[in-house]
C-alpha cells in the first residue's frame, strides 16, 4: 500500500512538474511580445528583433542609428566621412566619433594580429571588383603598384582628425557592422528593452537573454553549404560574428575561385587554411575585425592571439572540412554538421 | 516481482510516455510550416506551406521590380527576378530559421514566421 501511494504521488508529482514548466513559458510570453524590424542598409540584410512594452518605439530608435552611421561610413556615398578621407588629397579631415573609433580600432587590431587587418586595402579590393561585382584577377603589375600603398600605420588620427598620404584609401567594411552591432545594443537598453536580438547580414548580436531567462541559440553556417547551419551555440550578452570565404567570392575563367577577404601582404585572397572564422565575444566591434584579421592569420595565428588575449571564443573551419572551437564555448557549442569538432589546445 | 515494484514501473512508464506526448505537442512541429512574405517590413503573405497548393507568383515592387516565387510541395523559393544579383534565387528553398530568402533591391524577405534569428 505503501508503495502504491508511493507510486501513485510519483505520476502525480510529474504531471504537477510538467504542467508547471508550460505555464512559466506562458505567463512569460504573455508579458513579453516581441516586434521585428527589417533594416536594408550598409549593403546588407538587418533583422532586430526587440521585446518588451517599448520594443516598437526602440527598433524605430535603432533603425534611426543604422541609417546615421551608415551615412558616416559609407566608402560610396559622398558625404561621409570615409569618402571625404578618401579623396581628401592628403589635407587633414574631421570626422564623427564613431568613425575616429573604428579607425582607432582598425590600427589597434592591425598591430595585435601582425597586420593581419589592414583598412588600406581598400584600393586592392576595389581592383579585384569586389566593391563593384564587377569581378576580375588583376594582373601582377597593376597588384604590385597598388601594394605599395597598403599600410594601414600611414593613417594618421589625432581626436577627430584623420589625414592619409595622397595616394591611399580606406574603408572600414570589415569593422563597420560589428560597430553598428554595439551601437544597437545600446540604443535599445537606453530605451529600456533587456532582451533584444540583431541579425547584421548573419552577424548576430544579442542584448541579455530571452524574456524567460534562456540563453539565445545562435546558428553558424556550414561554410561548405552555406544555405544550411553547421553549429548552435547559446549566447546571453555576447556578439556572433563570422568572416567567411562563402560570403563573397567568383570563380575566374581557370576554375579558380577567388573571395573578398584579402591578405595584405600580397593582395590575393587570403588562403592560409581557414574557410570561416567565427568569434564570440562581448563587443562587436572587436569581434568584426578579429574575424577578418583570423581568416587572414590562420590556426596558428589565431592560436596564438589567443594565448595573449583570453577574452574572446572562436569557432574555425579548416579547408579540409575540420571545426575547431575554444575550451570556453564547450559546453553552449552543438555540432550538427557532418564535420567533426575538436577544442583548440593551448598547451 | 511484488505487486509495488509492479506499480512503479507502470508508474515510471506513465510518465515516460506522458512526458514523451507533451514533447511532441511541446515542440509545435506545425510551427516550420508557416512562413511570412515581408516586403520592407509589411507582411503580404502568411502561408501554411503544409496546406498551400503547388504554384508560382509574382510579387512586384513599388519602385520597379519583380520576383517569382515558387511553393511546391510544401517547400517555398524565389525561382525569377529583375534583380541584378540573383542571390534570392541562389538561395534556393527555405530551409533554416536563421537564413531567410533576401532581396536587398526589392526590400522582399521569406521567412518562417514563428520566431527569427534568435530561436
Amino acid at each position: 500500500m505503501i508503495k502504491k501511494m508511493f507510486a501513485l504521488s510519483t505520476v502525480l508529482s510529474g504531471i504537477l512538474l510538467i504542467s508547471g514548466c508550460s505555464q512559466k513559458k506562458e505567463a512569460s510570453d504573455i508579458n513579453m511580445t516581441s516586434q521585428t524590424r527589417d533594416v536594408f542598409a550598409m549593403d546588407t540584410f538587418m533583422n532586430m528583433k526587440a521585446y518588451g512594452q517599448n520594443a516598437d518605439i526602440a527598433l524605430s530608435e535603432a533603425e534611426k542609428r543604422i541609417l546615421q552611421l551608415e551615412e558616416e561610413l559609407s566608402v560610396t556615398n559622398e558625404s561621409s566621412d570615409i569618402w571625404k578621407v578618401d579623396h581628401s588629397d592628403g589635407k587633414s579631415v574631421e570626422v564623427s566619433d564613431d568613425t575616429a573609433i573604428i579607425i582607432n580600432k582598425a590600427i589597434e587590431m592591425g598591430d595585435r594580429t601582425g597586420g593581419a587587418l589592414d583598412i588600406t586595402l581598400y584600393p586592392v579590393l576595389k581592383e579585384w571588383g569586389f566593391t563593384t561585382g564587377d569581378h576580375k584577377v588583376p594582373d601582377e603589375q597593376t597588384l604590385k603598384r597598388l601594394l605599395e600603398n597598403v599600410d594601414y600605420s600611414k593613417v594618421n588620427i589625432d581626436g577627430d582628425t584623420v589625414s592619409l598620404p595622397e595616394d591611399v584609401e580606406i574603408d572600414l567594411g570589415a569593422l563597420a557592422k560589428g560597430y553598428t552591432g554595439d551601437e544597437i545594443m545600446k540604443s535599445m537598453a537606453d530605451n529600456g528593452i533587456s532582451s533584444a536580438i540583431v541579425s547584421l547580414g548573419g552577424n548576430v548580436q544579442a542584448l541579455g537573454t530571452k524574456p524567460d531567462g534562456s540563453n539565445w541559440k545562435v546558428a553558424v553556417r556550414d561554410p561548405f553549404a552555406p544555405d544550411t547551419d553547421m553549429c548552435i551555440i547559446e549566447i546571453a550578452d555576447k556578439a556572433v560574428i563570422t568572416s567567411g570565404n562563402y560570403e563573397r567570392y567568383f570563380t575566374a575563367d581557370d576554375g579558380s575561385v577567388y573571395w573578398h577577404i584579402l591578405a595584405p601582404a600580397d593582395g590575393y585572397p587570403a588562403d592560409n587554411g581557414l574557410v570561416s572564422v567565427t568569434v564570440i565575444g562581448d563587443c562587436g566591434l572587436d569581434c568584426d575585425a578579429l574575424s577578418t584579421a583570423l581568416f587572414v592569420a590562420g590556426y596558428d595565428g589565431a592560436r596564438k592571439l589567443l594565448k595573449s588575449d583570453p577574452s574572446f571564443d572562436l569557432i574555425l573551419v579548416s579547408d579540409d572540412h575540420r571545426i575547431y572551437y575554444t575550451e570556453g564555448i564547450a559546453d553552449c557549442f552543438t555540432n550538427i554538421s557532418s564535420m567533426e569538432a575538436e577544442v583548440i589546445s593551448l598547451d | 516481482m511484488t505487486k509495488g515494484v509492479k506499480l512503479l514501473i507502470g508508474a515510471v512508464i506513465v510518465i515516460f510516455a506522458a512526458a514523451v506526448v507533451f514533447a511532441i505537442i511541446g515542440s509545435k512541429p506545425s510551427d516550420s510550416t508557416w512562413v511570412d512574405i515581408v516586403q520592407n517590413n509589411k507582411v503580404i503573405y502568411h502561408l501554411d506551406l503544409s496546406e498551400e497548393k503547388d504554384r508560382t507568383f509574382k510579387i512586384d515592387y513599388p519602385d520597379g521590380g519583380w520576383n517569382e516565387v515558387q511553393i511546391k510541395d510544401g517547400h517555398i523559393s524565389i525561382i525569377d527576378a529583375d534583380c541584378p544579383d540573383h542571390t534570392c534565387i541562389k538561395t534556393g528553398e527555405l530551409r533554416s530559421e536563421s537564413i531567410p530568402i533576401v532581396c536587398l533591391p526589392h526590400k522582399l524577405v521569406i521567412r518562417f514566421s514563428d520566431e527569427g534569428a534568435g530561436e
